[in-house]
């Protein structure tokens, strides 16, 4: 009998010091839980404080952009009509120059696909050698080697 | 106290006992539940403050459009200015 009373009393005993124990720890993490749910809602005010700049700011910043990209071009026609009625022409000759043809020799591209490289003479009397001339330069270095 | 009593009592004895044990798992379940809630929560909050962060910057935006405006009023400037040499130069 005393035993059965003894055992009921430990087991009533150790039921009501773990459910106070469990209840303890418990208290503690839903109190840090709130502390840092406090802080969540904290930090979410300022995101909403700072994105509600972001909407008027950037609608502002297109509107004037788009005014300022239709003008532009009104500006840089005045300046440009300014730039041509201010430039000074030159007076054209009392007597025109003929018409010269173009002088030297053509290329032809077909040369130098097939990677021949033709020695060109000039026929305007320029500074180019001529076939002679090549042939006496090429004899001059025979003869020093 | 009579042999059914004893047994009775005993029994209430064992069944208490399967009760606590019981009580101190669930409770244990309940412990890791709400941890890992709290872990979580300090995942957001980090994440939170990286936002944050990221958008503390637009207090500039205010500023840029003031910017801007300055901007348009300088081209009006151009504008009248061009306007009235392209007059004097045409005359």
């Amino acid at each position: 009998m005393t035993v059965l009373v003894v055992l009921t009393v430990l087991e009533v005993v150790a039921l009501i010091a773990a459910l106070a124990f469990y209840l303890f720890w418990v208290g503690t993490l839903l109190a840090r839980i709130a502390t840092n749910l406090e802080e969540c809602a904290e930090i979410v005010r300022g995101i909403v404080a700072d994105a509600a700049l972001i909407g008027p700011g950037v609608e502002h910043i297109n509107e004037t952009g788009g005014v300022v990209a239709g003008a532009l071009p009104l500006l840089y026609g005045m300046a440009e009509e300014i730039v041509a009625d201010v430039t000074p022409r030159p007076e054209p000759p009392a007597v025109p120059e003929p018409a010269r043809p173009a002088s030297g020799t053509r290329r032809s591209r077909l040369l130098d696909a097939v990677g021949f490289s033709p020695r060109l003479f000039r026929t305007d009397g320029g500074a180019s050698p001529s076939p002679a001339a090549d042939l006496t330069d090429r004899a001059a270095a025979a003869a020093r080697s | 106290m009579n042999s059914t009593e004893h047994t009775l009592w005993v029994s209430a004895l064992i069944v208490g006992l399967v009760v606590l044990v019981a009580v101190a798992i669930l409770l244990s379940l309940l412990i890791y539940l709400v941890k890992n809630i709290d872990r979580r929560v300090v995942t957001v909050r980090d994440t939170l403050k990286a936002a944050k962060a990221n958008t503390a910057d637009t207090v500039l935006i205010p500023q840029v459009a003031a910017g801007v405006d300055l901007v348009l009023a300088e081209g009006l400037q151009h504008h009248l200015f061009l306007g009235r040499v392209l007059g004097k130069v045409k005359s």
